[in-house]
């Protein structure tokens, strides 16, 4: 056997060149075990993120609109002078942002309070809840989409025959008002988030030692005390975690909603960076706009990724 | 844990924790609700199911191939399961048990996979499978979902934590690193296989974009994109509408009855790393 790391072993070391052995054909052969092991994941890493990637960068500095028969334009950085100049991709990168705010409540803050307040439940029905809450997890997008289209629709809805009507409030169109379809597909998705971020956080608050806890009420601190001192401080990590999973991951959550519901309007009113390459990819087929921006975004989203990471370890909080 | 030690605590946190269950499931409960009803109730605001048919199922029934989407997602969710269960095992196999040249760099290749968006690159996989005649097709639908980081990362880990002495009795018993794994690794590692497994099926169920990309034949396509061929058909058929949507919800949330406490597992598993 090959010499012991403390941790893992060291594949076997490469016979000598020039030795025909059967020995060493095995040797060789075991040299090439962890790769031959992980060959089936590298090739589909490989064809399907990596070189996708690749490609995704040449394209953009071609002019086409996907149809195999017709040819590559090289138009050189025109397709990016394009895409920056374009009005829809700073709306794009508003809504981007306006998503990510507007989620922080359901994945974090909301979550994270309700974990708090609930965390003294203990018995049979603690199950239930967890249960129930998390239910709304496990719905594909489109049939929250579709849902929500029904009880929100302006005449017909569950919201409007048992609020708006017996209140004597007026009609609302909730995904053509162009103020309120981007806050109402926020809504819907944090709907879907919520009951995962609030399992995440109930989990993080039973890992703090209750010692900790009590040690604080003794010394007469208040709920709020311990909770403003001791029991979110030591939740850093976790809070930490749900807001990278949100800053880097908002704008994908609500892009199926996008396209079930608005499509991106009123007027791009709800439109956000992902949406926008999937409209110029296959709405428009305009492949050099849509690669480009894609870059762009690929390269801002991996400089926000950077700084997240650097940030949570200069916050975080960890108890041993 | 901590305990809330006021006396309102417990009841507040009762309350609070009741409204929150009824905003969770009162748009699911909603769905199945209207899915039941007759046309001349469908506007009620009643919550209690006065009186039910199951016209909207037969309509749905009538108006698409449901069966046969229903298969096709049940075909494409249990094949990338399994497909990525079988790359994963091998690939955190490789990256737990050895040292080998380039194995933090392909570690780190599986990692960066996380920052790339599907929309990304979306277009080169969509030209690939095309190329390949693969539009329209299961393996269209399933190969190039195969490519994953969470579940390498995942097994890496818990098979980094087994002990080095099982490994070298193995070998002492002269166990190749095929028979350690299959005989020895596999069946240790039931748990987080299992919740792994769960997240694929439940994931895979639930994909909407790829499917939406490559197929466009209502036979051919998965019961998520034909719920929203449905929308585009009959938007205002409500009743219809939420029943498909219950059909397309209906098989997790089965699951969800039955292995309820794997499930939340599962996902607890998947967000602390």
């Amino acid at each position: 056997m090959a010499i012991d790391t403390p941790f893992r072993e060291r594949a076997p070391a490469s016979p000598r060149l020039g030795v025909r052995s059967r020995g060493a054909l095995l040797g060789r052969l075991r040299q090439l075990q962890p790769y031959l092991y992980l060959l089936p994941a590298l090739l589909a890493v490989g064809v399907w993120v990596y070189w996708p990637l690749i490609q995704t960068v040449e394209l953009s500095f071609y002019r086409w609109n996907l149809l195999p028969t017709r040819p590559k334009v090289p138009v050189g950085f025109d397709n990016y002078l394009q895409v920056l100049t374009l009005p829809e991709m700073g709306i794009a990168l508003r809504n981007t942002a306006l998503y990510v705010i507007g989620l922080l409540p359901f994945s974090v803050i909301l979550p994270l309070a309700f974990a708090i307040v609930t965390a003294g439940i203990g018995g049979p029905l603690r199950g239930v809840y967890r249960a129930v809450i998390f239910a709304p997890v496990l719905m594909a997008p489109v049939v929250v989409a579709v849902v929500w289209r029904w009880i929100l629709h302006p005449t017909q809805g569950l919201v409007y025959h048992a609020l708006q009507q017996p209140l004597g409030l007026p009609t609302i169109n909730w995904f053509r008002d162009s103020m309120l379809s981007l806050p109402v597909i926020v809504f819907i998705t944090g709907w879907g988030l919520l009951g995962f971020s609030f399992l995440i956080f109930t989990a993080g608050l039973t890992n703090i030692p209750r010692e900790y806890v009590e040690a604080a009420r003794i010394d007469g601190a208040s709920s709020w005390q311990v909770a403003r001192y001791i029991t979110v401080p030591l939740l850093t990590p976790t809070i930490s975690f749900m807001v990278m999973m949100t800053v880097l991951l908002g704008a994908q959550w609500v892009f199926p909603l996008i396209n079930v519901l608005t499509q991106g309007g009123p007027q791009d009113a709800t439109t956000n960076v992902y949406y926008i390459l999937w409209q110029f990819g296959f709405r428009s087929f305009n492949v050099g706009w849509s690669s480009a921006a894609a870059v762009l975004f690929f390269a801002g989203f991996g400089v926000l990724a950077f700084l997240a990471v650097r940030l949570i370890d200069r916050f975080s909080i960890y108890d041993t | 844990m901590i305990r809330n030690r006021l006396p309102l605590g417990t009841i507040s946190g009762h309350l609070v924790l009741i409204g929150l269950s009824f905003l969770s499931i009162g748009p699911i409960y909603w769905m199945f609700l209207s899915s039941f009803r007759p046309e001349n109730e469908l506007y009620s605001t009643n919550p209690l199911p006065l009186s039910l048919t199951l016209e909207n199922y037969l309509f749905v029934w009538r108006s698409i191939p449901i069966g046969t989407m229903l298969l096709n997602t049940f075909l494409m969710a249990a094949l990338i399961t399994i497909g990525q269960l079988l790359i994963c095992i091998l690939a955190g196999y490789a990256l737990a048990r050895w040292q080998f040249p380039g194995d933090r760099l392909l570690f780190f290749a599986f990692l960066g996979t996380w920052l790339i968006p599907f929309q990304v690159i979306m277009i080169p996989n969509y030209v690939l499978l095309s190329r390949l005649g693969w539009l329209n097709t299961l393996q269209g639908l399933v190969v190039p979902q195969l490519a994953t980081a969470f579940g390498i990362i995942l097994l890496r880990q818990q098979m980094k934590a087994f002990p080095r002495e099982l490994f070298d009795a193995a070998a002492i018993d002269g166990a190749g690193s095929w028979r350690t794994l299959w005989s020895i690794v596999v069946p240790n590692l039931r748990a987080p296989l299992a919740a792994l497994a769960i997240l694929y099926f439940i994931g895979g169920w639930n994909e909407y974009f790829w499917p939406l990309l490559v197929t466009n034949k209502p036979e051919q396509t998965v019961v998520q994109v034909g719920l929203q061929m449905f929308l585009t058909q009959e938007g205002n058929q409500w009743g219809a509408l939420m029943a498909a949507a219950a059909i397309a919800s209906l098989p997790i949330f089965l699951l969800y009855l039955v292995l309820q406490r794997q499930i939340i597992d599962a996902f607890l598993r998947s967000g602390i790393k």
